[in-house]
């Protein structure tokens, strides 16, 4: 089991480490200004973001991300839920939803400066715009298709409604909510880094679009790697976070990859919504 | 206890109805079965008995009030047992679920949760998830859920209709001896006619839309036990007398 587990870790390596050699390899003959070396990229890296550049650009990325992140899954599980007990409700917002989810965040970009100012919020509210929408069309689809047998068993012990909301209905959707705020960090991600390639005065975005246009190829390539590697380690917290909320959903879909549920997987594919992905982004709410 | 009285449900006003003009009555501590052919309606007389649904007319009163609502001293093990258990939360947490909100402290939680896990067998699958049990042992979870809410009247739909026949007569001696030891009235509902005869006092026929029949007053020893009991040629006797009485043909439908 542990020697399965360091195999695969050291699998996964083998690729990322000879793309690395094989740039390096290429970029140290090729002498081309666009695509400097690994040393240099890693020298600016260490310089810039080792730890200089930390408390003035990546922290306040981070921190509108993650408040864009927040409210997008605050707002998507809020009037998610609402739409998925209500069908009056959803159809009556239903066109007006879909209206909002169709604008291209960054086309909202002028009208969210006008109204908020060049300060965070405006980047924030485009942020949390753009990623409620996998987590709000989840949410309904969880609520919806929460067992009607969990909610009879719940109503006929004369469990009170805000319990049956928060310890039933709630954690049955979780596996939904989780699917979608998993591509709703994506998007976050994204957004924060267009965010910053307007109207802002730091960033990561800000500095790596400030370094192309200054011509500095490194430091450029510093923040774009830096960049990948939010993006990589946010997932990863996700799906470590994920691992330990839904491990009952995980052993039951027979996903559970590390030790932590202990006997195999029984029947029922029931009661597991049909499998949670993102594809619900696609379908109306 | 229990009146039930011209109760009627018809899902679809242009079709027929589910159930019709159904009227019984259960006295306190009874053990009770009601047997009819799948989709006569049990189900649906189960949950307008339990205040799920409303009925479309007619009555059930619980110790002389009405029931409108799901009533305060009963609890219902429901046919899907499995998709009545909460996979998320622990076996203990399954069956200590309700009580909260019936006014129990932790500490009362906790204890009433051990009592009844014991009482089924499952005293050291408290911390198990239901999933990682046999279909079985989530059953008896579900039934220790209903034992720790401590209901006067205890319905069941076809509780052990999923399991095998060995833990089927396990779990039927574990419903008697859970009769016979707390105080509670017993109403159980199983297309199974062996299983009525051998756990009721009084079997109730019901016939398609579910309406009684004929009643059956199982008048065996009080002592059942899985060979002896079904044994007896009087067992033999009532159970093909409830078997001709569900395939007997109707007289309200014989022309004439
Ligand atoms: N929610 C519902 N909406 C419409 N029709 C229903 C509903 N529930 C049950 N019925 C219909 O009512 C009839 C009785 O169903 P019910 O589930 O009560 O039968 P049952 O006796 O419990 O059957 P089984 O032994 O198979 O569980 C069936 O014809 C069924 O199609
Ligand atoms: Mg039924």
């Amino acid at each position: 089991m542990i020697r399965n587990r360091i195999t695969d870790w050291a699998l996964a390596l083998v690729l990322p480490v000879l793309l690395l050699v094989a740039y390096d390899g290429w970029a140290r003959t090729a002498d081309d200004f666009f695509f400097p070396p690994l040393s240099e990229i890693g020298g600016t890296f260490a310089d810039e973001w080792l730890f200089t550049r930390i408390p003035t650009d990546l922290l306040p990325s981070l921190v509108r991300m993650l408040a864009g992140f927040a409210l997008a899954v605050l707002i998507g599980v809020a009037l998610g839920t609402l739409l998925g007990f209500s069908r009056t409700l959803s159809t009556a917002l239903d066109p007006v939803l879909q209206f909002l989810r169709a604008l291209p965040p960054p086309a909202l970009i002028p009208v969210s400066l006008l109204v908020f100012g060049a300060g965070d919020s405006a980047k924030v509210f485009l942020i949390a715009l753009g990623a409620v929408w996998p987590v709000l069309l989840n949410t309904v689809d969880g609520v919806r298709g929460v067992d009607r047998t969990a909610l009879d068993m719940a109503r006929s012990y004369r469990v009170p409604a805000h319990a049956r909301l928060t310890r039933l209905v709630l954690p049955a959707a979780l596996p939904r909510i989780f699917a979608g705020a998993r591509t709703a960090l994506g998007i976050a991600i994204i957004l924060m880094v267009v965010s910053e390639l307007i109207g802002a005065d730091n960033g990561v975005g800000y500095v790596v679009q400030l370094a192309q246009r200054g011509f500095d190829i490194p430091e450029m390539w510093a923040g774009t790697v830096l960049l990948g590697l939010l993006g990589f380690s946010a997932n990863a917290l996700f799906v470590a976070v994920e691992r330990r909320v839904l491990h009952w959903h995980l052993a039951i879909s027979g996903r559970a990859t590390t030790g932590r549920a202990s006997s195999a997987p029984r029947r029922r594919s029931r009661r597991t919504t049909p499998n949670p992905t993102e594809a619900a982004g696609a379908r109306r709410p | 206890m229990l009146d039930v009285r011209d109760l009627t449900k018809t899902y679809d006003p242009a079709g027929t109805p589910a159930m019709a003009d159904l009227t019984f009555t259960v006295g306190e501590r009874e053990f009770v079965c009601i047997v009819g052919s799948s989709g006569c309606g049990k189900t649906t007389m189960l949950r307008c008995l339990s205040g799920l649904v409303a009925p479309t007319s007619g009555t059930v009163t619980l110790d002389g009030v009405p029931v409108d609502g799901p009533p305060k001293d009963m609890a219902f093990v429901f046919q899907d047992y499995s998709r009545s258990l909460l996979p998320w939360m622990t076996v203990a947490g399954n069956v200590g679920f309700p009580l909260p909100y019936k006014g129990l402290s932790k500490a009362q939680v906790a204890a009433a949760t051990a009592e009844a896990l014991a009482a089924v067998g499952l005293a050291d699958r408290g911390d198990s998830y239901p999933w990682q049990l046999s279909g079985g042992m989530q059953q008896r979870v579900a039934i220790a859920r209903a034992l720790a809410y401590q209901p006067r009247i205890l319905l069941m739909d076809e509780p052990f209709a999923s399991v095998d026949a060995q833990t089927r007569a396990d779990l039927e001696d574990l419903l008697l001896d859970i009769w016979r030891r707390y105080d509670i009235t017993i109403l159980f509902v199983t297309h199974d006619i062996d299983e009525a005869v051998y756990l009721a006092q009084r079997v109730l026929v019901l016939r398609r839309p579910a309406h009684v029949h004929e009643v059956v007053e199982i008048d065996l020893p009080a002592e059942r036990d899985q060979l002896a009991t079904k044994q007896l040629p009087r067992f033999g006797e009532l159970r093909s007398h409830v078997l001709s009485s569900l395939r007997a043909p109707d007289p309200a439908v014989l022309p004439g």
